[in-house]
């Protein structure tokens, strides 16, 4: 709360003239004044073709890193990711001062994995109070950049590991579920390693948000506040714990607009939350709350064809560790640590750059994840105080070919090192994360 | 003095005063008037490029351009519309920008009191007679 304050402190140092201005948050919560259409019909689909190359644990066995999501059958196939379909407008001529943005998924993914194509955005914008922007409805969250940028100009197929651990949250089961054993390929159906009942947040949540942009000069700042039900993508809240999330951004604007505007953005963020999750494996629904801590800052510098940003996070409580539930660790058989009360932290650095007179552009990633930070490890038995903090170093390499600005095709190699390094070669944990191997992932995105 | 005023305002009410060349562009070899009545933005944005153009490949000088605005395309003229800007510097380079007032009485209905119009627009009476006085005056009309 009290980073909180500071941000907000630093908000009133900041107020100056409202303006339109372009950036994430004014992208999707706004329509240009007068200048939107009542209903303009958009969406995006991407294809992909993945391959993981990782091999078997010691008993010739699989766990979800080393299988392709959301289904977790098979290390290699096609896919269509996302197929989202959406409408977006203003109203026209009876009150301009107000918008409204629905997306809907019909793609397989971790949005649909659950219960089928379903509505990921549906929120309505009020803009009425000059500098205090009322957004209301199911969007995603002020946060990360990876996570907040829209999805379909994103320069890589997957995202950072501490990005899709630690900030692409799989909402708990309502029950304790029990622990999925590893599989052999081939699967002859759904292994039932993916056992969430819900869908993933997808970065989203149900609430309300404060927000707007001002404009000094050259610079750009925003400010967001929001409240929501911290229970992602369903409509209802299911506790009566709201989540808070608060993100400020200051950018020095070069010149152009939209997405690929050329800028250098500075921004930071929080979120604080509780999650009602029943972990234990009696038989009895006995959940409590944990506390779900979120924060990271960043920069995203991007300047004609060159681009690069970089982004360190961390998390407390309900660390995902493993397919089906946040207390899950990737091999069932052995003493599995607890994310529940877990801690973890994550940056990511990456680049880009068009080459001049060509319709390629090269990107390059490097991602660092330390899961389950300062685990103390088992209390007793052999293993006692070993911790179970794993760490996820991946390199990414690609590539992008654009048809036209709105098709393109992208290619990427990502190299994955995974290690419990308190841990023997090939012992607890590592049995598991010494064979996480490379990806190879092609996709084609077109926009519509 | 009066005289002269009353005279300068019989003028200005004559049909044909306002489609008479802009007395900033004597030299215009080109009169173009553009109607712009859609809801869709990206009309907007066509119209706007389309007055650029012309103003690019004749000179501001040698060209006449106004732009007529009304039913849903009155939106391009009300004050806080986001192309503003654009507005502003076009008519820097001498293009006119015509809002129907049967619309503005249209949108006054609907809202319950007057939209707010860009400083820049210039009320007539209807948007399609204007476009007919500009036409008999020797303007080009285009709907982008």
């Amino acid at each position: 709360m009290r980073t909180t304050n500071i941000m907000l402190g630093g908000l009133l140092l900041l107020l100056g003239a409202p303006a339109q201005g372009a950036n994430w948050l004014m992208l999707q919560g706004t329509e240009p004044a007068d200048a939107a259409d009542r209903a303009y019909v958009w969406g995006f689909i991407q294809v992909d073709y993945q391959k993981d190359y990782s091999d078997p644990n010691s008993a010739g066995a699989y766990v979800p890193p080393k299988l392709l999501g959301p289904n977790l059958t098979t290390q290699e196939g096609f896919n269509v990711s996302r197929a989202r379909l959406g409408v977006r407008g203003a109203g026209f001529p009876l009150d301009n001062k107000v918008n409204y943005f629905l997306l809907t998924e019909f793609g397989n993914n971790g949005i649909t994995a659950a219960d089928g194509p379903r509505i990921t955005d549906a929120s309505i914008t009020l803009n009425h109070l000059p500098g205090a922007r009322l957004r209301a409805g199911l969007f995603k969250t002020p946060g990360p950049e990876e996570a907040l940028q829209a999805i379909h100009v994103f320069d890589y197929v997957n995202f950072s590991t501490v990005t899709n651990q630690l900030m692409l949250e799989r909402v708990p089961n309502a029950r304790y579920t029990s622990n999925v054993p590893e599989v052999t390929l081939p699967v002859s159906s759904d292994s039932g390693l993916n056992q969430f009942d819900r869908s993933v947040a997808a970065f989203r949540d149900v609430g309300l948000q404060v927000f707007d942009t001002f404009n000094l000069g050259d610079w750009e700042h925003t400010y967001a506040i929001m409240v929501g039900n911290g229970n992602g993508l369903n409509f209802s809240d299911n506790d009566s714990q709201k989540d808070v999330y608060a993100y400020l951004s200051t950018a020095k604007v070069y010149g152009s607009s939209g997405p690929m505007r050329n800028d250098l953005k500075l921004f930071v963020w929080q979120h604080r939350g509780r999650r009602l999750l029943d972990n234990t494996d009696d038989a009895v629904y006995n959940p409590r709350y944990f506390d779900r801590e979120r924060e990271g800052l960043g920069f995203k510098y991007r300047r004609d064809a060159f681009r690069l940003s970089a982004e360190y996070m961390r998390g407390k409580g309900m660390i995902f560790v493993g397919p089906d539930k946040p207390t899950f660790d990737q091999n069932g058989a052995q003493p599995a640590a607890d994310g529940a009360d877990g801690e973890a932290s994550g940056w990511y650095v990456e680049g880009g750059w068009r080459m001049p007179g060509s319709n390629w552009e090269l990107d390059l990633r490097h991602d660092v994840y330390h899961r389950l930070e300062d685990d103390p490890g088992p209390p007793a038995g052999p293993n006692a105080g070993r911790s179970f903090e794993s760490v996820w170093t991946t390199w990414t390499a690609g590539a992008q070919y654009y048809f036209n600005r709105k098709t393109r095709f992208t290619f990427n190699y990502a190299f994955r090192s995974v290690e419990s390094p308190d841990w023997p070669d090939d012992v607890g944990p590592n049995d598991n994360m010494n064979g996480i191997d490379d990806v190879a992932a092609l996709q084609l995105t077109h926009i519509f | 003095m009066h005289r002269l005023l009353l005279l300068a305002v019989l003028f200005l009410c004559l049909p044909d005063a306002w489609a008479a060349p802009p007395a900033d562009k004597p030299f215009a070899e080109e009169k173009v008037v553009l109607q712009i009545s859609d809801e869709a933005s990206g009309k907007q944005t066509l119209v706007l490029n389309v007055a650029s153009n012309l103003l690019k490949h004749y000179g501001p000088d040698r060209v006449a351009v106004e732009i007529v605005a009304f039913g849903p395309g009155l939106r391009l003229l009300l004050a806080e519309n986001a192309n503003a800007g654009r507005l502003r510097a076009l008519a820097d380079a001498g293009v006119g920008f015509s809002a129907c007032q049967n619309t503005v009485a249209a949108f006054t209905q609907q809202l319950g009191h007057p939209p707010a119009l860009n400083p820049l627009a210039q009320p007539v009476p209807a948007g399609v007679v204007r476009i007919l006085e500009l036409k008999n005056s020797g303007y080009t009309l285009i709907k982008p």
